[in-house]
């Protein structure tokens, strides 16, 4: 990294922050949802209702979702440094988790 | 030479879905060398992978919906049937993970990361997991892809001579 004349830190701005969350968040969101909708044909019925297609309408409750709780947890208090550092771990956990989670949800049933 | 609007949206949305892999690819290689001189050139990487993410899942969402039901049918008949049943469901719904970090990461790239450690490893974390993700919906895409064409080689050695 060229950091020569720059002081570097561990914070960031709440905005990021909270999307961080956020995204996480709504990845796993979107994999329970998968996985509910596959379960459960009441639901995906419904689904098919409200956006044309389950997967649109799936597509847009994450993005709303997304959308939401990044703009709730920005304005929250800033979270520590400390925690702040985590949020890269936290969301790639959610991802591997979530990936995973599909993989092996349709794989099974 | 017979190319139908199915075609063209289908090559359209996988050839922006690399785009949009490559163009993470590059915001990941701009933030390993973050510094004041690469900071606009880094968004410009990140808001471009969300506009191309954004462009596939439209494409890929019109073809999906209007006509991927014919192939569907047909995969299901065929040899592999898997290509759809854990494929394609795996590969349309991990997508939105790779839509929602492509947003993500143009927000995330608007911070100094030459300055912030933490804001510097949240942006090649999820450009990476973009990148992966991607390949891997890619790969998904090649398995579907050839169990359409494995279901028609099935179906036409049914077809008696």
């Amino acid at each position: 990294m060229n950091q020569e004349n720059a002081q570097v830190d561990q914070t960031m701005s709440k905005t990021t922050a909270g999307f961080a969350i956020s995204a996480a968040i709504t990845v796993l969101f979107n994999t329970v949802l998968a996985c509910t909708k596959d379960a459960w044909p009441a639901l995906l019925k419904l689904m098919n209702r409200i956006a044309w297609h389950n997967w649109i309408t799936q597509g847009i409750a994450d993005l709303v979702l997304f959308i939401l709780l990044g703009l709730l947890f920005s304005a929250m208090k800033t979270s520590p440094e400390k925690s702040q550092s985590r949020l890269a771990s936290f969301l790639t956990v959610a991802v591997i988790v979530s990936g995973l989670g599909l993989f092996v949800w349709y794989a099974i049933f | 030479m017979n190319i139908s609007n199915s075609d063209v949206i289908l090559l359209a949305h996988s050839t922006f879905g690399v785009f949009g892999t490559l163009t993470a690819l590059w915001t990941f290689v701009e933030a390993l060398n973050a510094s004041e001189r690469n900071m606009r050139r880094t968004r410009a990487a990140a808001t471009l992978t969300a506009f191309f993410m954004g462009i596939t899942w439209i494409l890929g969402g019109y073809w999906y919906v209007h006509f991927y039901p014919a192939d569907r049918a047909l995969i299901l008949k065929g040899p592999w049937p898997f290509a759809h049943t854990i494929f394609m469901e795996t590969k349309e719904h991990l997508f939105y993970a790779t839509l929602i970090l492509a947003i993500f990461l143009a927000i995330a790239a608007r911070e100094k990361l030459y300055a912030s450690a933490a804001a510097r490893k949240l942006v090649l974390c999820t450009a990476l997991l973009i990148v992966l993700t991607g390949l891997a919906i890619e790969g998904a895409g090649a398995v579907i892809n050839h169990g359409v064409r494995v279901a028609l080689m099935h179906s036409t050695a049914e077809v008696p001579r």
